[in-house]
């Protein structure tokens, strides 16, 4: 049982507008290699596992999608995607976390979300990333309406995994 | 607005998101607690939130989730003045 280090940097962002993700992971990696934090992360971890989700050109019914809009519920979507991230790092042992989501009017092949962990090996890494994309999806308010042909429907799930 | 001057200090703040809210046709709203103790789940029902002809006069629909003062709580957890309590249809992020 890998004992978690204490005070996991995790950084959670929500963008209302349109960003790179490669920036956004850069600019963290920075950030993390100046904050001198007594963590995994702190200094470069041996480990870093990434996952960029982008909007799917198509509706869930196979129509050509327009825009995805994303709802969201202020306050309780930020505290609740840092608990799971939080969670995630503790369970798994991991080091600095990031999550940045979009909301509202998302274009196809935008990014939609981005999570990256660091840790000092892969397992952990990768781990921490696959169950933090569940428990986002599954437990932070979000609220995706599909655009297509001028009118907009509610997603009533997620996609499998 | 379900009263025209509700007293806050006797009432609770609800909020509908997504489909739920246009379903309903409000995102907003305060509402008084009656004299006895309320749930989310009286709520509910007391503001007809529920379109399914099944609707189950005792619980929630089991696709909506509860969230008091912006954490997830049990549907039948009593409330308390001042609190803001939210319904949530199924959740899509990611």
């Amino acid at each position: 049982m890998p004992i978690p280090s204490p005070g996991h940097p995790i950084d959670v962002h929500l963008l209302e507008a349109s960003f790179q993700p490669l920036e956004l992971l850069a600019a963290w990696q920075r950030s993390l290699a100046t904050d001198g934090h007594d963590s995994p992360g702190a200094t470069g971890s041996a480990a870093e596992s990434h996952f960029i989700g982008r909007v799917r050109p198509t509706t869930a019914s196979g129509e050509p999608l327009e825009a995805l809009e994303l709802e969201h519920y202020p306050g309780m979507t930020e505290t609740r995607l840092q608990a799971i991230a939080e969670a995630c790092a503790v369970r798994h042992g991991a080091g600095a976390v990031l999550v940045a989501h979009r909301v509202g009017r998302v274009l196809p092949g935008e990014a939609i979300v981005l999570v990256a962990v660091q840790a000092d090996r892969r397992g952990p890494a990768q781990r921490c990333v696959q169950e933090l994309l569940e428990g986002l999806k599954h437990h932070a308010p979000f609220w995706k309406r599909e655009w297509s042909g001028g009118s907009g429907t509610w997603v009533a799930g997620n996609t499998p995994l | 607005m379900v009263a025209p001057t509700p007293d806050l200090a006797a009432a609770v703040r609800v909020r509908l998101f997504a489909a739920l809210r246009e379903r309903a046709g409000w995102g907003e709203r305060l509402v008084p607690l009656g004299a006895s103790p309320s749930s989310a789940a009286d709520l509910w029902h007391r503001l007809a939130l529920d379109d399914s002809p099944a609707a189950d006069a005792g619980g929630l629909p089991p696709s909506i989730r509860v969230a008091i003062n912006q954490a997830f709580a049990a549907p039948d957890t009593p409330l308390r003045p001042g609190d803001e309590v939210a319904f949530l249809p199924p959740i899509s992020g990611g």
